[in-house]
């Protein structure tokens, strides 16, 4: 190929030669039988996994690459680890005045700040130095005085982000540094980031996870409905409550069972509720659907949050939503279902459908 | 000798380094925000992420682009969130006279053609490193650029990461000594490939695997950490011995995939560059050695290690060795030829953003104010001039000398 030759510089920039398609290899290729592939990636304090069918490993290959580079750049951008990120530059410079960002972010921002004006701050980035103080960063759990905790209210509260659309700038109108923590929406975004990506390159079917908590099926396997994403007990452990399959949609999942502390005896959920400012308490696990990730993402920690009418209710909001809560203890857990598609497996333990 | 210009930059590069670190950001947020209209050639995977970071200075807008690959039009524009007008012939995007300036980000064997031409269509121009393909090319880029009244800034955005401006002001100042040796390493786990959606596009899109317009991993990201090399030697270097292979990728790429070089400096100081893509142990950073400690430099930090103490005086003998000699065993030290484990000192330096956004916000302001880049001509000069000889070096396996003069 010679379009980009030395020579022909100016020709290949006029004219664009290598823009041709060769016909005939991409109908061969295309005809090619589907294999299934498999690949994780750590990032964002977790694993997110890919898989994917593609006509060969080659392809394949790149497809994972590209994906996980998206995800790489995507932490790059949004994480509150990174001070070097754009989103640790706004939390640090938004206090002062209005600072101007990329289109990606602001969308970002905007679209957390209008989750967390539809949840009722039941969802709220601000939750940062929450989580910092409550030492859910690093984990080394601690439980804060109450004089701690209120010298923090002034740094929090969604409602302090404000959005310029005209001029893409956001800035804190509580005039504080305040620490934006993208952990209940982040890793949802980044998964239909990687999905818009895929099905931009042609992959007909994907199962995206991020840390297993936050999933999209992407059309579904040859000869199959959907994807097969399994909701587990928090209860009985091994056990499911709910099998579902997912075809271009997304399940996410709120719980307890893994991040947490235990001080005397009690046991402190990593998940905090921005307006008590305190671990939720009574909350097993919260498993949304919607058809964005980022929603479901969103959803599942909001959901956990509210008490489980007002999450129905949330819920319900959301077109194509769904909803398995459990809530309560241990000993005496309460399933509750909004919308959900089947049965729960909870032989003699009873679910409770809420909402319509 | 001295390139006396090269000189001259190291010094002004000290100079703004020694003012207040937060001085840098804070003059340019309180810089006029007048509008600035760019123009982009080549809005490919790295020009995007310029874009992005362009996109954060206030007042900035993107207004038109070419490229020769149409998708990179709508990629762009959603990365914009607006229309910006397309060209598939660049020269109709540097006659425009409604731009500001203009980013180069094509290919690395276009980058002359590009850059030169935006500059004689009187623009200024951000170009992507490194500077050019060729030890001409790059000549004719900083003649042009001394003839003409327009700005030009190189990406060697390591020049405006803070904690890297704080750490070689230190390292002038003596703070680890004698410095006689830079070593880069810059290793990835990743076969450097992008997808391509048809096999005819695939030099376009890898170009970066191709000799006919790419250096490879010298000129891809080598020319970073020689830029740093030069920046602390306070000149270019004068000769380059480099070799390379493809060690793991066996994909039909011309470029290796893995490279060693090795860049003489005056005074026998010597940069030792390292990089290979099937390994990413050593990630990307560079140590600084001097006689008296080394500074670990990354993109998000500078860290300093000091050597232990040599001996100040030699002690007097007790005479008794005289008497009854001493005693003969097996007590090798290994220990004291073991790499050092611990802690480093970290410089405590205020956080700051990506170093290419704040290369992007510098060159924003001297566009505004027509201050001089801190990564010029003369910068990207003495880079390229590293990367051109060691690709050079590698081909014909023998060391060369480097003539940088102009």
């Amino acid at each position: 190929m010679c379009a980009w030759g030395k020579n022909l510089r100016v020709a290949a920039l006029l004219v664009g030669v290598v823009l041709v398609w060769g016909g005939g290899a991409v109908a061969q290729e295309q005809q090619k039988p589907l294999r299934l592939f498999h690949e994780v990636h750590p990032a964002m304090g977790s694993e997110f996994s890919i898989d994917l069918y593609a006509p060969d490993e080659e392809t394949a290959e790149q497809w994972m690459q590209m994906s996980f580079d998206e995800i790489d750049r995507l932490e790059d951008l949004l994480s509150n680890y990174r001070p070097t990120s754009e989103l640790s530059r706004i939390s640090r410079d938004a206090g002062k005045g209005p600072v101007t960002t990329d289109p990606e972010t602001f969308a970002f921002l905007e679209k957390a700040v209008e989750l967390s004006r539809r949840s009722g701050g039941a969802f709220d980035m601000t939750v940062g130095p929450l989580m910092r103080t409550w030492g859910f960063f690093f984990n080394q759990g601690r439980i804060p005085s109450d004089a701690e905790l209120a010298a923090l209210r002034p740094k929090t509260g969604w409602q302090h982000i404000k959005l310029d659309a005209s001029k893409r700038t956001v800035w804190f109108d509580n005039s504080v540094s305040m620490e934006l923590d993208p952990g209940g929406i982040g890793k949802g975004y980044a998964v239909d980031k990687v999905v818009a990506l895929l099905r931009s390159e042609g992959v007909t079917a994907a199962l995206v996870s991020g840390g297993s908590s936050s999933i999209y099926g992407l059309g579904a396997p040859p000869g199959a409905e959907g994807w097969r994403v399994n909701v587990p007990d928090p209860v009985r452990h091994g056990e499911m409550v709910s099998s579902v399959l997912l075809k271009d949609t997304s399940l996410s999942t709120s719980a307890c069972t893994e991040k947490f502390f235990i001080k005397n005896g009690h046991r402190y959920c990593h998940i905090l509720n921005p307006h008590t400012e305190r671990p939720v308490e009574d909350r097993l696990q919260t498993t949304v659907i919607a058809p964005s990730t980022t929603d479901s993402d969103v959803l599942s920690t909001a959901t956990f949050v509210l008490d489980p009418e007002a999450a129905a209710k949330l819920v319900e909001t959301f077109p194509g939503a769904s909803a398995v809560l459990v809530s309560g203890d241990e000993k005496h857990p309460k399933y509750q279902t909004v919308r959900w598609p089947e049965s729960l497996k909870i032989e003699g333990k009873g679910e409770k459908r809420l909402g319509g | 000798m001295m390139n006396r210009r090269f000189f001259v930059q190291g010094l002004s590069a000290a100079a703004l380094a020694a003012r207040p670190l937060v001085s840098l950001a804070e003059e340019m947020t309180a810089s006029t925000q007048a509008p600035v209209r760019l123009g982009i050639i080549g809005p490919g995977s790295r020009g995007k992420e310029l874009i992005r970071c362009f996109l954060r200075v206030p007042g900035v807008k993107i207004v038109a682009a070419a490229d020769v690959y149409e998708p990179r039009f709508a990629e762009l524009n959603q990365v914009c969130g607006y229309t910006v007008e397309s060209h598939k012939d660049y020269r109709s995007l540097v006659d425009r006279k409604d731009l500001d300036a203009i980013v180069v980000a094509s290919p690395l064997s276009y980058h002359s053609e590009h850059v030169i031409a935006a500059l004689k269509g009187g623009h200024h121009v951000y170009g992507e490193k490194t500077m050019a393909f060729t030890v001409d090319e790059t000549k004719e880029i900083v003649k042009t650029v001394d003839g003409g009244k327009q700005l030009y800034q190189v990406g060697h955005q390591y020049r405006y990461a803070p904690w890297i401006r704080a750490g070689v002001e230190r390292v002038h100042q003596g703070e680890i000594g004698e410095v006689t040796h830079v070593f880069g390493y810059w290793h990835r786990n990743s076969d450097w490939r992008r997808p391509v959606p048809k096999p005819s596009l695939e030099r376009l899109i890898n170009w970066r695997l191709y000799n006919e317009y790419s250096l490879g991993l010298l000129s891809e990201l080598g020319s970073h950490h020689i830029d740093v090399a030069n920046w602390i030697f306070g000149e270019a270097p004068r000769a380059a011995f480099a070799t390379g292979s493809v060690a793991e990728y066996h994909d039909g790429r011309e470029n290796d995939d893995n490279v060693q070089a090795v860049l003489s400096y005056s005074k026998g100081r010597r940069f030792v560059f390292s990089s290979m893509t099937n390994n990413a142990k050593m990630g990307d950073q560079l140590w600084v050695y001097g006689t008296k400690g080394s500074l670990n430099l990354t993109l998000e930090d500078a860290e300093f290690y000091y050597e232990p103490k040599r001996a100040m005086q030699v002690a007097p003998a007790k005479g008794t060795v005289t008497e009854k000699g001493i005693t003969t065993g097996a007590s090798y030290r290994a220990g004291g030829e073991m790499p050092y484990r611990g802690p480093g000192k970290k410089l405590d330096i205020a956080v700051a953003e990506d170093p290419t956004a704040t290369a992007c916000r510098a060159f924003v302001d001297c566009v505004r104010t027509g201050k001089k880049p801190i990564a010029d001509a003369r910068v990207g000069l003495g880079s390229a001039l590293g990367v051109i000889v060691a690709n050079q070096s590698l081909s014909e396996r023998r060391e060369l000398e480097i003539s940088s003069a102009v």
